[in-house]
């Protein structure tokens, strides 16, 4: 079976706001899955449901053929999970922290000691190991929780938000133990991020996710080329005796002359058509004396698909954010 | 045994807590010491007149004075159960010491929700009762010892406690000290903020301790207070501890040590039962 988690038609009410309304997707094996979207837009409730957290209004989770809803058990002994927020005992070492978590999932002796070493040392963290966790950085003890999910080999691992509030050093090596995850050891890895770079960086198949939704799937280049074009920027030395540069360029899809004698080109595929340009503009006699090229981001997708910037969205956070996670039985 | 393993992996975490922030012991330990100490030996000495007041008309002849001093003397050991207020009231401590702490253990709960680690035991694919039972035992033994240091520090104060009766002591504290953990994570769970759940500490420790019979006998209490005391499962943990440990026999004419650990254990089974089924119904809900 090369599905491991299977979503379908997921929705979450809370009392007051729908946070998850209507997301299906699947993950297969050994696949990096991002869900890309700004805070609120319902990623950690998506995952909170697939790790038995939270249980489901109306839809269903499959996590490796196991209903998520009816059998916690099962899906919970496959996840390896990672939460937004830390979830460590700080008034313990990364030893017991390691060792507690290795006998909750039933593990023990000699073994679970070898393996707590093994994977210590995988995360730069064998020489803390006996330290207590309050006097570990942020990027520590994120590295602690990734050392701690993998202890009892999950067949997915879970991670919310990974990089958040590191330094770049921290992040590049969470990157690198992600991307070691998922080449030696095949994992199948769902994560969330509110980073374009890091869902493009590390995802092989990326959701959009906003309100409660996912607007578009796909890889990072299938995403992109959903808005279909290049932009191809030329700016053109002796312009005076041509009064329309842009009938020289006939076989792009779009063609604009911008201020101060720039053209701006749209294209499908801006790599395969620069030549075209050079070449054309020689016959022409025209001079380029500028020529860039932007393809377009991750931002430029959330843009064409929500109207707004996910900057934009991060800095004037919805009200459903920052709300204190509040609990009841 | 999967389920065993998880329920000695959460016992273990709350006594190695425990040990690495043992200087704070002295903390658990300093409380009770203040309340055995200044009302011990501040209200013994007033129960037990060293001089008697001099009553005007009385005359004033050895024999009358001393059958007077006497007189209160009785009195007060007859309330007291024929020991000293010191011990009478240090054996009580014992108890207190281990309600206090057993109760405040489920604060460590609301601690484990707000820094996340509770979410850890929560995604753990072992029995979440067995989960919720290790935490709860475990804390129920670091309060029982806390208790047993306060037996222990009693010897300076008095020499009416007897040491040897520990062991029987110790088990009503223990199981006590499990009914009470249990409440207390029960209320824990069901409480979203620290601050509501200090309030309700604080409103239901002190007015049930002093509705047990720590500081004075349930007999001599306003009919009202007693009926609270009959329902309060404080009143025979103090009962049978302070019988073990002192001899001391106040209490309602059908309690015995018998009784007093039925009762005991029929309210540590309820709230255990309450605890495991609040915990396995535990989600993340907003």
């Amino acid at each position: 079976m090369s599905e491991v988690v299977v979503v379908e038609n997921l929705v979450k009410k809370f009392s007051d706001v729908t946070a998850v309304n209507g997301v299906s997707f699947n993950i297969k094996r050994n696949e990096v899955f991002a869900l890309l979207g700004p805070n609120g837009a319902g990623k950690t409730t998506t995952i909170h449901i697939i790790a038995t957290l939270l249980k489901p209004t109306s839809g269903r989770v499959l996590v490796a053929g196991f209903d998520a809803a009816r059998k916690p058990e099962e899906v919970r002994k496959r996840i390896g999970i990672v939460f937004q927020d830390p979830s460590l005992d700080n008034q313990l070492t990364g030893y017991d922290n390691m060792y507690i978590h290795g006998k909750l999932y039933g593990l023990k002796g000699a073994g679970l000691h070898e393996k707590i070493m093994r994977l210590l040392d995988l995360v730069d963290l064998k020489e803390f190991a006996f330290k207590k966790v309050m006097h570990y950085s942020g990027g520590m003890r994120r590295r602690l929780e990734i050392a701690r999910s993998l202890l009892h080999e999950p067949e997915i691992l879970i991670l919310d938000e990974p990089t958040i509030g590191l330094d770049p050093q921290s992040r590049a090596r969470i990157w690198d133990y992600i991307k070691y995850l998922k080449k030696e050891h095949d994992m199948t890895i769902l994560m969330t991020t509110h980073y374009m770079d890091e869902a493009e960086e590390l995802a092989d198949r990326i959701a959009i996710m906003d309100k409660g939704r996912i607007l578009a799937m796909g890889s990072a280049e299938e995403l992109k080329s959903m808005l279909g074009q290049d932009v191809v920027y030329v700016a053109i030395k002796n312009n005076q005796d041509n009064n329309n540069p842009c009938s020289v360029f006939n076989f792009v899809k779009e063609c604009k002359e911008l201020r101060s004698g720039r053209l701006e080109l749209i294209v499908s595929n801006a790599t395969k058509i620069l030549p075209e340009v050079f070449n054309a503009a020689e016959l022409a006699g025209l001079k380029i004396s500028e020529i860039s090229y932007r393809r377009p981001t991750l931002n430029e997708v959330f843009l064409h698909l929500t109207g707004r910037e996910l900057r934009d969205s991060l800095e004037n956070q919805p009200v459903l954010s920052r709300r204190p996670v509040r609990w009841a039985r | 045994m999967n389920g065993f393993n998880a329920f000695t992996a959460v016992m273990y975490r709350q006594l190695k807590r425990w040990w690495n922030a043992r200087s704070r012991v002295l903390m658990t330990v300093l409380n009770p010491l203040i309340w055995m100490v200044f009302l011990g030996l501040g209200w013994g000495s007033i129960f037990n007149p060293q001089n008697t007041p001099m009553v005007p008309g009385l005359p004033s002849i050895p024999g009358v004075i001393d059958a007077f001093k006497n007189a209160i003397d009785n009195y007060f050991k007859q309330l007291f159960g024929g020991v000293s207020y010191i011990a009478f009231m240090v054996s009580g401590i014992v108890v207190m010491t281990a309600f206090m702490g057993s109760f405040i253990s489920g604060i460590s709960v609301i601690w484990d929700k707000q820094f996340g680690f509770l979410k850890e035991t929560l995604v753990a694919p072992a029995p979440r009762g067995l989960i919720i039972l290790g935490r709860i035992i475990g804390d129920s033994i670091v309060t029982t010892l806390q208790s047993l240091i306060i037996v222990l520090l009693s010897q300076v104060l008095t020499n009416e406690v007897n040491v040897l009766n520990t062991p029987f002591a110790v088990l009503y504290v223990f199981v006590m000290s499990i009914g009470f953990t249990s409440l207390g994570t029960v209320l824990s769970l069901k409480f979203s903020s620290m601050e509501g759940f200090q309030m309700v500490v604080n409103l239901l420790t002190m007015p049930l301790v002093f509705m047990s019979g720590v500081f004075y006998p349930v007999t001599t209490m306003p009919d009202w207070m007693n009926m609270i005391a009959k329902v309060n499962p404080l009143t025979y943990s103090v009962h049978a501890v302070r019988y073990w440990l002192t001899g001391s026999n106040t209490g309602f004419e059908y309690m015995n040590s018998t009784t007093d650990l039925l009762i005991l254990s029929s309210f540590t089974v309820v709230m255990i039962a309450l605890a495991v089924k609040v915990f396995e119904k535990t989600t993340l809900e907003d």
